[in-house]
């Protein structure tokens, strides 16, 4: 049934390029986006109970490896295969970043863990700020024309992307993997006493939370055609996924694109159609604040709660 | 001579700040398990709230401080009400995931407000920054600031009286019984609500000082308080959740290694090298330089 939905919905999401306007399809394309890196997010924070406050970092560190391997033209010998090169080393070094960052973030849990991954961030974009002559600083990055993807190709990519990384979430709720995610966050103590190596499993499970998102940050850098620190990871890109996530129903395979769904109505009326003289990213932050108090386990389990409840 | 002087000042008086904010974030991580993502905000608060009063409306710079300390007492006081209290007693996952969505969405609204706010009708580029009318110091051949001087004189201040109310009054006592061991506490029958309280009354009183101190050190903007929040939380993983002489000595290691860093490479470094430090003390000793475990 559930496989029946979502197919349905992705032959509905296949049409929109052909009628609608390009602010919308523009809108559409970046709700795949944040959707992917929320799903993402979901397999550290929802399936693992470890909240990463750092997912837009992979996404950041993608958008500016592909756009400075392709402007420094080592690539030019290749022709047309340029653009996936690009793609696969970019996103292998993220993979790289991310692998190297694992030992100090996992020797964190809870709020420390959560705060961990935060300084991950502001340090990658502290970093790239402070080297102007390679990333262009606080000024950004433009990529050469030549190297533009077209917003229809992008929107076409991020779809599959994001029904790639549904399935890498139910595969891994199947999976060995999963089993083992699993107990570490029934409890961690009983799973090193059956002994799973919790650090290669919580290690495994980043690298995997990090390869969809470092493959949408390749899309947004080329799509972009121009990037600086905070379009690449920007509180936008770090916060919008766990917020989505979380309202939702973190560690619910759909909870990431019900909260997407709300997060971005939201954001498309406001900006789209209100023109509201208020920063947006205020209203989200009372959202946040409101789900906190109200229903700190996301729409999804709310609802469902208010059911069984309703039931008795 | 001057120079070495200018900069272990710098860094000294910079670390105070630091521990007597990180000391704040600390004891209420160990009273009540809330990680407060807000508490660098709350710094940018105090200096903001300082800088309108003495620039903008202006009043003299002690019955400002007095207007701050009253209104950051007031702040702590529904800042636990509306956001801590509901947390007591809960497992430490759902305190976590509760107060890190309630703490960060507070944040996050509240910084965009100001920021906006401020670009708005008060000045287009928002800085907070203070200056404090004390006479230069002649010491023989050196020349120290006065500003520096006072920062780390009211520093110390705050510190000591902190320290003080810990250590000798019954509420003080009873809020590091909580500290150390939750249930115990409430064996003896001390009351988790009252400590709690006092803890965000006092912890976030003295947060909006460090704030005011910090605004005569460095400018700050609406934007600089995940950082704090990012050195508080270095300072604890450094010096241990819930002691003041790890508190002392993480501050002022920090303090001192942005300074040095500064002077020599460029302030644009600073924060890099504070975000350094909290890796590099990851990776050597997770438990702490100075102290317990860091959770």
């Amino acid at each position: 049934m559930i496989r029946g939905i979502v197919g349905a919905l992705v032959l509905v999401a296949l049409l929109p390029p052909l009628f609608l306007t390009r602010d919308l399809i523009a809108a559409i394309y970046f709700t795949f986006l944040f959707m992917i890196l929320a799903v993402n997010y979901d397999l550290l924070g929802g399936f693992l109970g470890y909240v990463n406050l750092g997912q837009g970092a992979f996404f950041g560190l993608s958008a500016y490896a592909v756009i400075l391997l392709l402007n420094s033209g080592g690539l030019d010998a290749l022709g047309a295969a340029d653009i996936p090169v690009a793609m696969a080393l970019a996103i292998l070094f993220t993979l790289a970043m991310t692998w190297s960052f694992a030992y100090p973030l996992f020797r964190l849990s809870g709020a420390y863990f959560a705060m961990g991954t935060f300084a991950m961030v502001l340090l990658i974009q502290q970093v790239i700020v402070n080297f102007p002559g390679l990333t262009g600083g606080t000024y950004g990055i433009y990529v050469n024309p030549r190297h533009y993807l077209s917003l229809h190709l992008a929107y076409y990519l991020a779809l599959g992307l994001l029904v790639l990384s549904l399935g890498l979430n139910l595969w891994v709720t199947r999976s060995r993997l999963g089993l083992a995610v699993n107990a570490i966050r029934g409890s961690e103590l009983a799973a090193a006493a059956i002994g799973i190596d919790r650090f290669r499993v919580k290690r495994r499970t980043l690298l995997l939370s990090a390869l969809p998102s470092a493959t949408a940050g390749a899309i947004f850098g080329l799509q972009a055609g121009y990037i600086d620190v905070d379009a690449a990871m920007g509180v936008e890109k770090t916060l919008l996924p766990v917020i989505m996530a979380m309202l939702g129903g973190s560690g619910l395979v759909a909870g990431p694109l019900v909260g997407g769904v709300i997060v971005r109505g939201i954001d498309i009326v406001l900006k789209n159609y209100l023109h509201l003289a208020f920063p947006a990213l205020a209203i989200y932050g009372m959202i946040l604040m409101g789900i906190g108090l109200l229903m700190p386990h996301g729409v999804l389990v709310f609802l469902r709660k208010r059911r069984e409840a309703g039931f008795r | 001579m001057q120079t070495v002087l200018d900069l272990a000042l710098g860094g000294i008086s910079l670390g105070a700040i630091y521990a007597l904010m990180a000391f704040a974030l600390s004891m209420a991580l160990a009273t009540t398990h809330v990680l407060n993502v807000a508490h660098g905000l709350i710094l940018v608060l105090g200096a903001a709230a300082a800088t309108y009063l003495i620039q903008v409306r202006p009043v003299g710079i002690l019955a400002a401080l007095a207007v701050v300390i009253i209104g950051a007492a007031l702040f702590g006081l529904a800042f636990e009400s509306v956001f801590v209290r509901q947390f007591l007693g809960k497992s430490p996952e759902e305190i976590l995931i509760g107060t890190i969505l309630v703490t960060l969405g507070f944040g996050l609204a509240v910084e965009t407000l100001l920021g906006y706010y401020w670009a708005r009708w008060v000045h287009p580029t928002p800085s907070f920054t203070l200056s404090f009318p004390w006479p230069h110091l002649r010491l023989g051949w050196v020349t120290l600031s006065g500003t520096r001087l006072a920062i780390l004189t009211l520093a110390i201040l705050a510190i000591g009286a902190f320290h003080l109310f810990l250590t000798r009054t019954p509420l003080g006592k009873a809020t590091r019984a909580v500290a150390q061991n939750y249930e115990g506490a409430l064996i003896l029958g001390l009351n988790p609500r009252l400590i709690s309280l006092t803890v965000y009354i006092v912890g976030i009183t003295a947060t909006a000082i460090s704030g005011v101190l910090l605004a005569l050190a460095i400018p700050l903007d609406p934007y600089t308080g995940t950082r704090l929040t990012l050195v508080g939380l270095t300072v604890v993983v450094i010096g241990g959740v819930g002691s003041l002489p790890g508190a002392l000595l993480g501050g002022v290691l920090l303090g001192v290694a942005e300074v040095l860093t500064a002077y020599t490479v460029g302030a644009i470094w600073s924060p890099v090298v504070s975000l350094l430090v909290f890796f590099a003390v990851l990776v050597v000793r997770p438990e702490g330089l100075f102290g317990r475990g860091s959770g």
